[in-house]
């Protein structure tokens, strides 16, 4: 990879551009925009795999980082393209959708039957966090949670998910 | 520091988010360098966010492989000029970790070459020192059959008398025999049972002829099989054995006489 070999990028391309269109398609919503954000994702692997340390964590988690930063990234310049270009009302209307989307079902297989066990504090949590591109602070300000509960609300979650998850 | 409420405070997880400050981030960091504990929870926590996300995977399209591999050539492809001086820093790079790669693994491989040569010598002068050790064995074995065998001939051979010597009073147990050939003149000892002397002391075997006794030669106590003694003249009619200063005399010490026996008629 570090010598720019197409056939390890492709390796990882197999192996998580999956795992990591999830995470993209959840916080973007619409495919042909996944789509562009994950080729992104990949271009930006490829130039500053350099720059990944294996001593400060897994592969993924970096990869992941990056991914979920570049969704986020991108559903926020829409919005802000959006406000100026139409304004006022349409800022209304897509405030309101992006509330009431939290009472909506995720889309994709799994998440739901992932997170079940967990009481429903905690899944709100992962869900906000893990799947519609929240950041912690982003959350601890919009619904009113102590940034201090948020991080252990996740703790908690993540903790309780591990044996379901098959981690030792 | 309280590790279990440090990690509690979910604060590794933020960390994985990469949602730190960067002094936080500084600090995780340092901690973890000094902590083992935290090192492994941070492992199972990346296991764990690993796995929830690789169960919920979504498939993207599938061209999007294609263009992306596209992307990045083109890019390559357009960037060459810019790219330059950053390849052969690469490749500078690559030919510095190449070569001490070769130095490591030619390195380790002479000293795997060494370890395996140098326990292949010992291994040889091991079999080495075994095959000699059997080699003398065989000798040893060699040598008393062949004195086996010469014993039996000379116990077989009717030419030889032999002479049951018991023991005297002063050694009731003592029990010797000789073989006596008096044409070939001949003479061998047996030792069933004597005891073994101070170390400046000989047996020494005496042959009666004529009344006077003529000296046969000497022996330790602890041989075995038939003992070569001296040739003596006819007519011997009694052998003696006594104790005598090593190397022996010319007269025996009758007072320390230890077995004795009459050569029987005809």
């Amino acid at each position: 990879m570090k010598a720019r070999d197409q056939s390890a990028l492709e390796y990882l391309y197999d192996r998580y551009s999956a795992a990591l269109y999830g995470v993209i398609f959840r916080v973007v919503k619409k495919e042909a925009i996944a789509e562009e954000v994950l080729q992104d994702v990949f271009v930006r692997i490829w130039d500053r795999f350099n720059s990944y340390d294996p001593v400060k964590g897994k592969l993924f988690t970096w990869m992941l980082n990056i991914a979920r930063n570049q969704a986020i990234d991108k559903t926020r310049s829409r919005e802000i393209s959006k406000e100026q270009k139409t304004g006022g009302i349409e800022n209304v209307v897509s405030r309101i959708d992006s509330e009431t989307y939290v009472e909506q079902p995720i889309e994709g297989l799994g998440v739901r039957d992932v997170l079940k066990g967990l009481p429903q504090e905690q899944k709100f949590v992962v869900e906000q966090l893990y799947f519609q591109g929240y950041t912690q602070s982003e959350l601890a300000e919009e619904f009113n949670i102590p940034l201090g509960t948020v991080k252990t609300r996740l703790r908690l979650a993540m903790q309780q998910l591990r044996s379901s998850l098959g981690v030792k | 520091m309280n590790i279990s409420e440090y990690i509690s405070s979910g604060i590794l997880e933020a960390y994985v988010l990469g949602e730190l400050a960067p002094h936080e981030r500084a600090d995780v960091e340092k901690n973890l360098a000094q902590y083992a504990e935290l090192r492994q929870e941070l492992a199972l926590i990346e296991e764990a966010q690993e796995k929830l996300f690789l169960q919920t995977a979504i498939a993207p399209p599938a061209t999007a492989k294609a263009q992306l591999l596209e992307r990045i050539n083109g890019a390559q492809r357009g960037k060459v000029v810019q790219l330059q001086p950053d390849r052969s820093l690469r490749a500078w790079k690559l030919a510095v970790a190449a070569s001490v790669a070769i130095a490591l693994i030619a390195s380790y491989l002479a000293y795997d070459y060494r370890t395996k040569w140098k326990s292949t010598a010992s291994d040889l002068s091991t079999l080495i020192a075994q095959n000699q050790r059997i080699a003398q064995d065989y000798g040893q074995v060699n040598q008393r059959m062949d004195r086996i065998e010469r014993d039996m001939k000379v116990m077989n051979n009717p030419e030889f008398k032999r002479v049951m010597m018991k023991g005297t009073g002063n050694a009731p147990d003592a029990m010797t025999y000789v073989y006596w050939n008096e044409a070939s003149r001949e003479v061998y000892l047996s030792i069933q049972r004597m005891r073994s002397l101070a170390r400046d002391n000989q047996y020494q075997l005496w042959a009666i002829i004529d009344g006077k006794p003529v000296d046969a030669g000497m022996f330790d106590g602890n041989e075995e099989g038939l003992i070569k003694m001296k040739d003596i003249g006819k007519g011997a009619t009694t052998f003696a054995v006594t104790v005598e200063p090593k190397g022996g005399k010319s007269s025996p010490s009758l007072e320390t006489m230890q077995t004795a026996g009459n050569v029987e008629k005809g």
